[in-house]
């Protein structure tokens, strides 16, 4: 690590040299007055007292080493004297993160050593190097590492500049530990969510479930990260250009680690059907974040055979609002009797991209790409979120269980803003509006299920019964090609 | 070979029933043997006597996939100022889609974004019904033809 403030790079040098115990040309004493610990530079004319704060000490560079990989490779180390890895080297030195914790290292990769008691002679070509040291148990403490035979070792790290702290990360268990308090640690590890569509809003959503601690993931998109996706997408700059599911895969492994994560670079129509009926069976909820009708039905279609619940989440034009669908398949409404019912509510949705305009554009009539602000989006992403955890954890023995009574709507509304030309345009401002509605409140709304839709309920028995058809026999007119009454149209 | 569902079958067949008893007789649906497809077609009459052949071309992921509607005839369709109406492609103003490549005229029932499965071949070809008496005033006025469908609204 290196700085520009003098005053800084005194108090480093003068804890460093007492830390490696040599004579310096800074030395720390008691300042009686201030009573606190000074560090006195020597050879000015008047010497200079330097406050030192417990801050200070976070000016050393820190070593961060995956104790599960460390174990992993302990037979080796213990056969060797060494072992090589590689350590991201963050902010000029200041951090060394080994790679082997997660998937997105630095720019700056530097090779590295770590040896047992100083072994591994042959070790050379290195920058860092670790050594670890046994210790007494009595000397033991939680921040030194536990080797598989149960025995204590401390680490000295050091790279040709300076001495660094070490920590040894414990992934899985300091993860889970932040989560206990809410979250029982395990109750996520085996559930799988499926998420369809890796825009901003699914993206989100896929992130808020790794924190979660949902174990498992299949994530389905086409596109890959454009330089305009960036400004909303959790994904980068740097990612630009990879396919969505692998720029998540990545986001999820940095939240949780130990999640499985299955990408699939996949169009949805039905020529992708039979793939995404597949991969809908293997979920214990789909969370669908496309913003076309046509996906959303052909999901839907799936997930109610399937029985699988489906939380179908989009925003409104220029993400002035936006909606969720929580389905229950033969419980709660379809997103089938949600168009059936709200045809225009259904249609109200962003267009974020050039592609999405196009593909409801007329030849003689453009249509605008009207994305929404991030901001905007993510309550939406947050309800999705919400409502997929209460899925996961329903009937479950967890501090969350309460949420089912609250979230026991099937239709999610929100509105970011009062929207010119929409049925919300006069809403009143949130000062003056106690018992009216408003924007940014999130609002649960009933509808019925409807029992003869064509996807959840008895659409065809319905008109057999009313004309008074038999379905089992469904001949319909036969004409062979060429013999039809008219022309046909054909197709390239 | 498309692998129909029974489901799916017996959708088609009370679709072919829905239109006999719902006063669209002159329309069926069929189904061609030979590669084991299904259309739907028949002859539309106008107000003014003139009758257009409409053809429902049935997809394999009916009735989730959007069904297509093509004036068979007359071909060319033509406009007031007798350019062939096909050549416009995707217009928002005369209602229609991508023409087939033999050069028949797509009407803009549903647009995709639109379609859902409740909705029924009867009121698909009552669109058409619909679209083929805007045509006629377009003709008549040389105005476009989206100014005579505002009751076609995309709702359903």
């Amino acid at each position: 690590m290196s700085t520009n403030d003098p005053q800084q790079q005194m108090i480093r040098d003068a804890m460093q040299a007492i830390a490696q115990r040599k004579p310096g040309k800074t030395k720390l004493v008691y300042d009686k007055t201030k009573r606190t610990i000074v560090a006195v530079a020597e050879g000015s004319q008047t010497p200079r007292a330097l406050n030192i704060t417990a801050d200070d000490a976070d000016m050393f560079a820190v070593i961060t080493i995956s104790s599960v990989w460390l174990r992993q490779k302990w037979p080796q180390l213990l056969a060797e004297g060494s072992v090589r890895c590689h350590f991201s080297s963050w902010d000029d030195g200041d951090a060394l993160t080994q790679c082997n914790l997660g998937p997105l290292p630095s720019a700056s990769v530097v090779q590295a050593a770590i040896t047992l008691a100083g072994g591994g002679a042959s070790v050379a070509d290195i920058t860092l190097r670790i050594d670890l040291k046994p210790i007494k148990k009595a000397e033991a403490t939680p921040s030194d590492f536990v080797a598989p035979d149960g025995t204590s070792y401390r680490a000295s790290g050091s790279n040709s500049e300076q001495s660094v702290s070490t920590i040894f990360a414990d992934v899985k268990p300091e993860l889970a530990t932040r989560r206990s308090g809410i979250l029982e640690t395990t109750i996520l590890a085996d559930k799988s969510v499926l998420l369809i569509g890796l825009g901003t809003g699914g993206a989100h959503v896929a992130l808020e479930l790794a924190k979660c601690g949902v174990g498992r993931f299949a994530l389905v998109d086409r596109d890959r990260l454009s330089v305009g996706n960036v400004v909303r997408h959790p994904g980068g700059i740097s990612q630009v250009g990879r396919f969505k599911v692998h720029v998540v895969r990545d986001l999820i492994f940095e939240k949780n680690p130990d999640a499985a994560v299955a990408t699939h670079v996949l169009d949805l129509n039905f020529a992708s059907k039979e793939e995404l009926k597949k991969l809908i069976a293997e979920s214990s909820v789909v969370v669908c974040g496309t913003d076309n009708r046509p996906s959303k039905l052909l999901v839907n279609q799936l997930c109610v055979e399937a029985n699988v619940p489906a939380i179908y989440g989009g925003a409104f034009r220029r993400a002035f609002g936006g909606q969720v669908l929580r389905v229950r398949p033969k419980v709660s409404p379809c997103h089938q009797c949600f168009v059936a019912a709200m045809p225009d509510e259904a249609s109200d949705v962003e267009i974020s991209s050039s592609s999405d305009a196009a593909d409801i554009a007329y030849s003689d009539l453009p249509v605008a790409v009207e994305p929404g602000l991030s901001l905007d989006v993510l309550p939406i992403a947050n309800m999705v979120a919400k409502l997929t955890l209460t899925e996961l954890l329903k009937d479950k023995p967890t501090t969350l269980r309460t949420l089912e009574r609250d979230y026991d709507a099937p239709w999610y509304l929100w509105l970011n803003r009062p929207e010119p030309a929409t049925p919300y345009s006069d809403w009143p401002p949130l000062s003056e509006s106690s018992d009216e509605m408003t924007i940014n409140r999130w609002y649960g709304i009933y509808f019925d299920r409807n029992t003869e839709c064509p996807v959840c309920g008895d659409f065809l028995s319905n008109i057999a019964k009313n004309y008074g058809l038999n379905l089992d026999n469904f001949a319909v007119p036969q004409s062979a090609v060429g013999a039809t009454p008219m022309p046909v149209p054909t197709e390239d | 070979m498309t692998m129909w569902t029974t489901e799916q079958r017996q959708r088609v067949y009370v679709e072919h029933e829905t239109l006999q008893r719902e006063g669209f007789t002159q329309f069926s649906v069929y189904q061609n043997k030979d590669n084991d497809t299904y259309y739907a077609s028949g002859y539309a009459t106008s107000n003014s006597g003139r009758r257009y052949g409409l053809h429902i071309t049935i997809p394999s992921g009916y009735p989730h996939a959007r069904p297509m509607m093509y004036v068979t005839d007359p071909l060319p369709l033509l406009m007031s100022d007798g350019r062939k109406l096909a050549s416009l492609g995707l217009s928002h103003y005369m209602h229609t889609l991508e023409p087939s490549s033999n050069g028949m005229v797509q009407i803009c029932h549903w647009r995709e974004a639109r379609w859902h499965s409740g909705i029924m071949l009867f009121k698909v070809f009552l669109k058409g019904h619909l679209w083929i008496e805007a045509y006629e005033q377009h003709l008549a006025t040389g105005r476009n033809l989206s100014e005579f469908v505002g009751t076609m609204a995309e709702t359903a």
